[in-house]
């Protein structure tokens, strides 16, 4: 290989070392590079490249420069409709000891207020993120009933039976669900399936309310969303110890809360006994 | 608005003005000047990336701030005739010929012969290199603050990262 234009090897070869690949070109790169040992040797110079770029001091803000920024701000705010060019004349001198001084309260005021805002934000973000991807599972769930819904059955195994869905649940889920028969509250055990939330293979128990199916999806706990509708269907879901139930349906929202009620009781029941 | 835009990537701001004007001064004039900028356009600030937003405008601040303040001009290699071009990406920097990697060992720098040769760099080798290995951005951001397509990004890391293993491999 010549060290004039890069090939596609050698861009590959960056793209891999920065992570900018896919899983599947990443994964058969990795293949030509266990075979191939001049990538094998640059790849190794790349990583004592890094090794030492990274390892150079960083230059750090010079700790009143904020201040200086700040005071050039508040002039610039003060007089910003009449001056709208000429940007860098107004930006305040460097090296002007005084003005620093002076301004330093607020450089302290500033730095404060910087690392308070980052710290609420970061709490924000994460609040947001967890908000986000419990949003995603509920519609995940809610997407595997609708598709449930346009199969010839919205379940793998057919059974009325408690006895005979549970075991089905063991040999295919991680965790096997409570499957509790609440035909005598109305609601008909009719089967059950596995869904996939995520990456995981999760348990779906099916239930049928005169015409209309219901989808209880158990989840790892820490799950549950607020009653909503998605997508037309409504969604209510509620924790016990061990896991998160979401049950999804296009009964009003008043018969899930009394399925709800129905699973807990029947729930509840089980274990006295 | 400005102040969760702009000030938390400020300590980000400064190490890259630091790093393509070449000295603490430049840089704290070019960062001065670069907030003032985002402070006055903040209401263009799309909501989209904070950071990338307020990296871009640093580093043209510091291409504007050399081009005003220095005899000598930002010369990008993409604006220089196909010869030339070719001659740099050919010889590498002072006419020192590339050697190619399998002549270079395994090279063992230590932090301050690393920031010599990354120093020696022509801009735009050196600002691709700086933002992935120092900011730790990712191709598609560098490619908005540095106003250049991935596929050429791409390229000027790779050529970035050749010329200072060849730097590096010279000097024994």
């Amino acid at each position: 290989m010549s060290a004039s234009r890069p090939d596609n090897a050698e861009l590959q070869m960056n793209a891999y070392f920065d992570g900018e690949l896919d899983a599947a070109s990443a994964r058969v790169f990795e293949r030509r590079l266990a075979n191939d040992a001049f990538l094998k040797a640059e790849y190794a110079r790349f990583l004592s490249l890094r090794h030492a770029v990274r390892s150079i001091a960083p230059y750090d803000l010079p700790s009143d420069l904020l201040a200086r920024i700040a005071s050039t701000l508040d002039a610039s705010s003060l007089g910003k409709a009449a001056r709208p060019a000429g940007v860098a004349s107004q930006v305040t001198p460097l090296h002007s000891p005084g003005r620093s001084r002076q301004r330093s309260w607020s450089f302290r005021a500033l730095a404060a207020a910087a690392l308070l805002g980052a710290v609420i934000s970061s709490y924000v973000m994460v609040t947001i993120n967890r908000y986000n991807l419990r949003q995603a599972i509920a519609s995940q769930v809610v997407a595997s009933h609708i598709r449930s819904l346009m199969a010839p059955q919205p379940f793998d195994v057919a059974s009325s039976d408690s006895r005979t869905v549970k075991p089905w649940f063991t040999a295919r889920v991680h965790e096997a669900p409570q499957v509790l028969d609440l035909a005598p509250q109305g609601f008909m055990l009719v089967g059950g399936r596995v869904d996939v939330v995520g990456h995981d293979a999760v348990a779906t128990i099916v239930y049928k309310h005169a015409a209309h199916t219901i989808s209880l999806t158990t989840l790892p706990p820490g799950q549950s969303v607020s009653d909503r509708a998605i997508a037309g269907y409504n969604v209510r879901s509620w924790d016990d110890a061990e896991c998160t139930y979401m049950v999804v349906s296009d009964l009003p929202h008043a018969e899930l809360v009394a399925f709800e009620r129905a699973f807990t009781t029947e729930s509840a029941a089980l274990e006295y006994n | 608005m400005f102040d969760e835009v702009f000030l938390p990537h400020m300590a980000e701001a400064y190490r890259l003005a630091h790093w393509l004007t070449g000295n603490a001064y430049d840089a704290e004039d070019v960062v001065q000047d670069a907030a003032l900028r985002a402070f006055r356009g903040i209401k263009t600030f799309g909501a989209v990336n904070a950071r990338a937003w307020s990296l871009t405008i640093v580093r043209n601040t510091a291409y504007s701030w050399m081009t005003k303040n220095r005899s000598k001009a930002v010369v990008f290699t993409d604006d220089l005739s196909v010869t030339e071009q070719q001659q740099i990406e050919q010889e590498g920097l002072q006419g020192t010929r590339v050697e190619t990697p399998e002549e270079i060992a395994l090279f063992k720098a230590d932090a301050e012969e690393v920031q010599r040769a990354l120093v020696k760099l022509p801009e735009q080798f050196r600002e691709v290199v700086v933002l992935r290995e120092i900011n730790q951005l990712n191709y598609r951001d560098i490619s908005e603050i540095t106003n250049a397509p991935i596929g050429t990004v791409m390229s000027r890391l790779s050529r970035g990262r050749q010329l200072l293993i060849a730097i590096l491999g010279d000097r024994r």
